[in-house]
């Protein structure tokens, strides 16, 4: 069964146009009338953004400095330009791939090594568009958050499709991991390693351990990946957050390090070795990550303003606060418009200028990063909200301080990592007594908070209860009980009063959130499945 | 101490690198070049096959040595996953499927559809694709590819009608004694063949190469193991 591609629409990237010229030949011997070209990633990207390809083929090595074809998918993908049904092959000069190693989670669709000839390319097309076409029923379960049919799909396209029962594996761990069932992925990685030693098998297994706190097994797994794997960079990173998790700070770093040796383009990892090198104080090394990263950044979706800030930062702390002043007017200009940005800039002109004793401009300062606090909505930005605290305390507007902390706590009542940061902040700024009374204010708070709305519910007043916490999840996003108990009183109403597809969807979107928050968390597991349930059950036969 | 002024052997790769980049090139213009004369019943495409398959054999050289060359510098990992033996071999043929028409060479596929194995995709259908062309040099009417499992093992072999391979070669871990670098013999090839076999490992065993003749077909017979 031959599949139609003629009517697809291509893109070919290389830098070499004679290889583009004899690319555009080739599809055009095999009936393709649209197709597109790009010479590097900036145009590709841009031709992406104003027409939606269905089969991207590009070249791996785009020149010297150049954008390379993984940093194209990546972005691509994070930008969203990227259709699941959309086929991206990443065209290779060699036979060997350390690419492939590079990011698991950007994959591309499949290699073709050059020199590429019709026939193979044919065969791969039509391989390709035939497996996105078998699986792109996971997909859509995935689109609605259905997580358990979509991993009960893949085990009924393992037993269609044995061939590749592998890669089907494969998604099932994905989604199981990102639903935080661990003992259930573990089974799947253990099921695939018996058959044979897989990488991304063996990787599967160490983040399990990481996620459920086993450190020191998650930490054998990654060092013994890197040892035999060394252009693994994925390994890499889980060790540096095994280790940090341990509180290794300088292992991590060094492990980190060593990876940009191998891989020196990887924007998030230079952010990391900044990070942490900044906790531990090596300064130097921490200048040059940020530095490193806001060059590359430059060119990359994935630069953040916190490459500017930690950089600033980091030389206050080298006495160059005058040079740190004007890395965060560079920010400011790079991410013009983009409040989140202007937000975390001025609360790290707040802190630079108290470091240089400019009382004035710190508070002036603070005051613009006050207003944007009131104006956001979404997810509370930690760190800066953090550092917002921090300047207040220091310029000895203790009251300013504690409204932000107040936010963040009840936010994250429930979160340890969290509340042990604001215990950090408290104690540096000598305010432990106020620290524990917040703290134990906004657990009372958010603790009376959901017994009002849950009592609502128990007393059958299930609309007030909605609204009651509707109203509580805008104020407190990231609050996964909050999130819970929205999702849950809404779930009260579908089954008392019958399917509403707007609730169901209203539902999703929460247990989206606390999937993002701590997949972990057992109610997470218990409402999906009754959502799921309510989905399957309201859902018009199949004709 | 000398010091050498440069490095030679990362030199050395990135030379071949580029070589093989314009080989590439090469090799895809032919290739519409020979259509047309095909199509055209023009008299030289016979020697312009045989371009195709000197550029071919150049191009599998140069990939070798990039290979090796990563290899000594740590650069290098398998990339192991499963795939259906049946189709490695499929795309295998289809690519030489121009020169062995040339040749009048027939070339009989023997694998069970449903047979998946673990291993590496491109480096193993390198392999395939080496001793697939060295075959086609030496067998006189025909070739065969077959693919079995057996005792836990794919044992794939590539066998010929041709005169056969040197006693000197025969045997198995040809890839360790076979290579005489001095003489600069056809040995780079197994050499290669027999690392990439070993590289696939499987609890405690590796996989390996074998030489032998005679066989269903009477000429050289080679046979790669992956466990």
């Amino acid at each position: 069964m031959s599949i139609d591609f003629k009517n697809k629409k291509f893109l070919v990237v290389d830098d070499f146009s004679e290889f583009r010229r004899l690319m555009r030949r080739m599809l055009e011997s095999l009936g393709v009338r649209d197709i597109d070209d790009a010479s590097g990633g900036e145009i590709a990207i841009q031709k992406m953004k104003t027409k939606a390809y269905d089969i991207i083929l590009c070249d791996y090595n785009l020149g010297y400095g150049k954008k390379d074809g993984q940093q194209i998918l990546e972005e691509a993908k994070h930008r969203g330009l990227v259709r699941y049904s959309t086929v991206f092959i990443m065209l290779t000069a060699e036979n060997t791939m350390p690419m492939v190693m590079g990011a698991v989670e950007y994959q591309p669709d499949d290699y073709l090594i050059k020199p590429i000839t019709k026939e193979i390319l044919t065969l791969r097309l039509e391989k390709n568009i035939r497996r996105k076409e078998d699986s792109e029923v996971i997909e859509r379960a995935i689109r609605k958050n259905e997580y358990t049919r979509a991993i009960a799909l893949c085990d009924e396209l393992i037993l269609k499709n044995p061939k590749n029962r592998l890669e089907y594996l494969r998604v099932k761990s994905d989604l199981y991991l990102s639903t935080g069932r661990y003992s259930e992925a573990t089974a799947v990685f253990e099921e695939v390693l018996s058959m044979r030693d897989i990488l991304w098998a063996r990787m599967g297994l160490g983040k399990v351990y990481f996620l459920s706190g086993e450190h020191v097994r998650a930490k054998e797994i990654f060092q013994s990946l890197v040892e035999e794997n060394k252009t693994l960079m994925e390994a890499y990173d889980w060790l540096a957050k095994t280790l940090e998790a341990m509180g290794s700070l300088e292992e991590a770093q060094k492990v980190l390090i060593s990876a940009t040796e191998i891989s020196p383009k990887a924007i998030l990892r230079h952010q990391a070795i900044g990070k942490i090198s900044y906790r531990i104080e090596d300064y130097d090394t921490a200048g040059q990550a940020f530095k490193s990263a806001i060059s590359i950044g430059k060119h990359s979706c994935f630069k953040s303003p916190s490459d500017y800030t930690g950089l600033a930062k980091t030389l206050v702390n080298k006495d160059s606060s005058g040079e740190a002043l004007s890395v965060l007017g560079e920010a400011r200009k790079e991410f013009k418009g983009d409040s989140d940005a202007m937000l975390q800039t001025a609360v790290t002109e707040g802190l630079v200028f108290k470091k240089m004793n400019r009382e004035e401009d710190a508070r002036n300062a603070v005051q613009e990063a006050s207003k944007l606090m009131d104006g956001y909505s979404g997810s509370i930005p930690l760190e800066a909200t953090m550092d917002l605290a921090k300047v207040c305390f220091d310029l000895g507007e203790k009251e300013a301080g504690l409204k932000f902390i107040q936010n963040v706590m009840r936010n994250n009542h429930d979160n340890d990592k969290v509340v042990k940061m604001v215990r950090d902040v408290f104690k540096e700024a000598n305010l432990e007594k106020e620290g524990e009374d917040l703290i134990i204010a906004a657990k009372t708070e958010l603790l009376k908070l959901n017994n009002k709305g849950v009592g609502l519910a128990e007393e059958g007043k299930l609309e007030e209860a909605i609204e009651y916490f509707e109203k509580a999840v805008r104020v407190f996003p990231d609050n996964k009980i909050v999130n819970a108990n929205a999702a849950q009183v809404l779930i009260m109403h579908i089954k008392k009063n019958g399917r509403n597809d707007k609730h169901l969807y209203k539902v999703s979107q929460y247990l989206d959130r606390i999937r993002k928050i701590d997949p972990s968390y057992d109610r997470y597991k218990e409402l999906l499945d009754v959502y799921e349930k309510l989905m399957t059950a309201g859902a018009k036969p199949q004709a | 101490m000398t010091k050498k002024m440069i490095d030679f052997p990362a030199f050395l790769a990135s030379m071949a690198h580029d070589m093989k980049n314009s080989l590439g090139m090469l090799l895809n213009t032919l290739g519409e070049v020979t259509d047309v004369c095909k199509a055209d019943n023009c008299p030289s495409h016979r020697h312009l096959t045989q371009i195709q398959y000197e550029a071919t054999r150049v191009t599998n050289n140069l990939v070798q040595l990039l290979t090796l060359y990563k290899m000594d510098n740590d650069q290098f990992s398998v990339n192991i996953s499963q795939y259906p033996v049946a189709e490695l071999i499929g795309e295998t043929v289809l690519q030489n499927r121009p020169l062995l028409d040339f040749k009048g060479i027939e070339l009989v596929t023997e694998c069970d559809e449903d047979l998946i194995w673990f291993f590496d995709r491109e480096l193993v259908s390198g392999v395939v694709n080496n001793v697939l062309n060295n075959a086609f040099r030496y067998a006189k009417t025909r070739i065969k590819i077959r693919a079995v499992e057996d005792k836990g093992r794919l044992v794939l072999s590539i066998e010929d009608d041709g005169g056969g391979y040197p006693a000197s070669m025969l045997g198995e871990d040809v890839g360790a004694t076979g290579v005489n670098f001095r003489t600069g013999s056809t040995g780079l090839g197994l050499y290669f063949a027999s690392l990439l076999a070993a590289m696939h490992k499987n609890k405690g065993r590796e996989g390996s190469i074998a030489l032998s003749n005679g066989g269903e077909y009477g000429g050289g017979c080679f046979t790669i193991t992956l466990p």
